[in-house]
């Protein structure tokens, strides 16, 4: 459907300028993808440490058996110096903050590193910078069409369009991240570590917002904190996660049984 | 570290720091450096629904407050973050009653006075 959308608004362009339209959409691409390599290139020289076999054995192994799994070669693994759990990856590598080392038990940290596993194998890596610069190309193309076109049905079609690959944009996303989930589920020697590890980190980010927003220094770790909807967030929330692997884990159990 | 407010019925360091991290810097004093996860299975024995998060979280708070500072160290488990004291326990009594003491001369100077004065007799 995103393509579709871009594609749309490509047509608009060259439509409404002309040859103009077609260079500047070719320039922008271009200048874009530069700049995604640039950055991919430059973020990795502070605060990243590629990690060795012998620094942590069980989750270099860990990986390396889940990649085979996923069909994939032996992604790079990279520490990176920050206190906040986080983890991401990005073509064939992913990164695991210190963060994660200090709240995860062993399992968990398996649990999210065949998350991002699951990403790499289902192509996100590529498909996410694409989508998200995506957006940069949609919104200049939109100004260049509002300033230069001087037709007020181009303009509204190419508002539309916008409007359009920002909701399709906000799904793709949450669908991909569910469908990482569900990959893990199959790399992992027990489903059940990356439910544990989402349930940590929910619980992290709960009550590391508790502790900022508190007005007094102290903490009351058993207070929920009540779920902010947003309805751009790319990411869905922890429970909805959680409630889809179990009932992926349980529909697989219901399944063996069957057999 | 200033403190910002002092709990009147509260004891020790409780006074100045909320409980959890008050017990974690005890810890903390004696044994100089730690990580989370020595500090989580130290307290563990008195909290058993103690989670790692909430130590990783108040020691990192520790580190904002100034009395903790962090650091990574690689080692035959990997890379790891390890928490240093930052000053000693005697100098940041000392740099509490300062804090009070100034805060009573510059808010009440005679009666403050008057009753160091009948102390100090």
């Amino acid at each position: 459907m995103l393509k579709f959308i871009v594609l749309a608004q490509v047509l608009i362009a060259i439509l409404y300028l002309g040859k103009w339209g077609l260079f500047v959409t070719l320039g922008l691409s271009i200048a874009l993808v530069i700049i995604y390599l640039w950055i991919t290139k430059n973020s990795l020289k502070k605060n990243y440490s590629k990690l060795k076999w012998e620094e942590m054995p069980w989750l270099y192994d860990a990986v390396a058996k889940m990649s085979y799994r996923a069909g994939i070669s032996m992604p790079n693994i990279y520490i990176l110096d920050d206190y906040i759990p986080n983890a991401y990856s990005f073509r064939n590598s992913l990164v695991l903050s210190l963060g994660l080392f200090e709240v995860l038990s062993e399992n968990e940290i398996l649990g999210v590193a065949a998350h991002e596993i699951g990403h790499i194998k289902n192509g996100d890596t590529i498909l996410f910078p694409m989508v998200a610069y995506g957006r940069y190309l949609m919104l200049f193309l939109v100004a260049v069409t509002s300033l230069f076109s001087h037709h007020k049905f181009a303009i509204f079609v190419s508002l539309i369009l916008y409007v359009l690959y920002e909701i399709e944009r906000v799904n793709f996303f949450k669908k991909r991240e569910f469908r990482a989930d569900e990959t893990a589920l199959y790399l992992l020697d027990r489903p059940f570590n990356l439910k544990d590890a989402l349930e940590e980190l929910k619980y992290y980010e709960d009550l590391r917002i508790t502790v900022k927003e508190s007005a007094l220094p102290g903490i009351e770790p058993n207070i929920e904190r009540k779920q902010k909807k947003s309805f751009m967030t790319t990411h869905p929330s922890y429970d909805e996660r959680i409630l889809r692997i179990l009932v992926e884990i349980e529909a697989v159990e219901l399944l063996d049984n069957l057999k | 570290m200033e403190p910002h407010e002092f709990k009147l019925n509260a004891e020790g360091l409780k006074a100045v720091l909320p409980p959890l991290e008050a017990e974690i810097m005890e810890y903390m004093w004696k044994v100089k450096v730690a990580t989370a996860g020595e500090v989580y299975e130290q307290l563990k024995k008195n909290h058993k629904d103690l989670r790692r998060s909430t130590v990783s979280i108040l020691m990192n708070r520790l580190c904002e407050r100034g009395l903790l500072e962090r650091s990574v160290e690689t080692g035959r488990g990997g890379m790891r973050y390890v928490y240093s004291i930052t000053t000693t326990r005697e100098d940041f009594e000392k740099k509490i009653v300062e804090s009070i003491l100034n805060a009573l001369m510059s808010n009440f100077k005679e009666a403050t006075f008057a009753y160091l004065s009948k102390i100090k007799k």
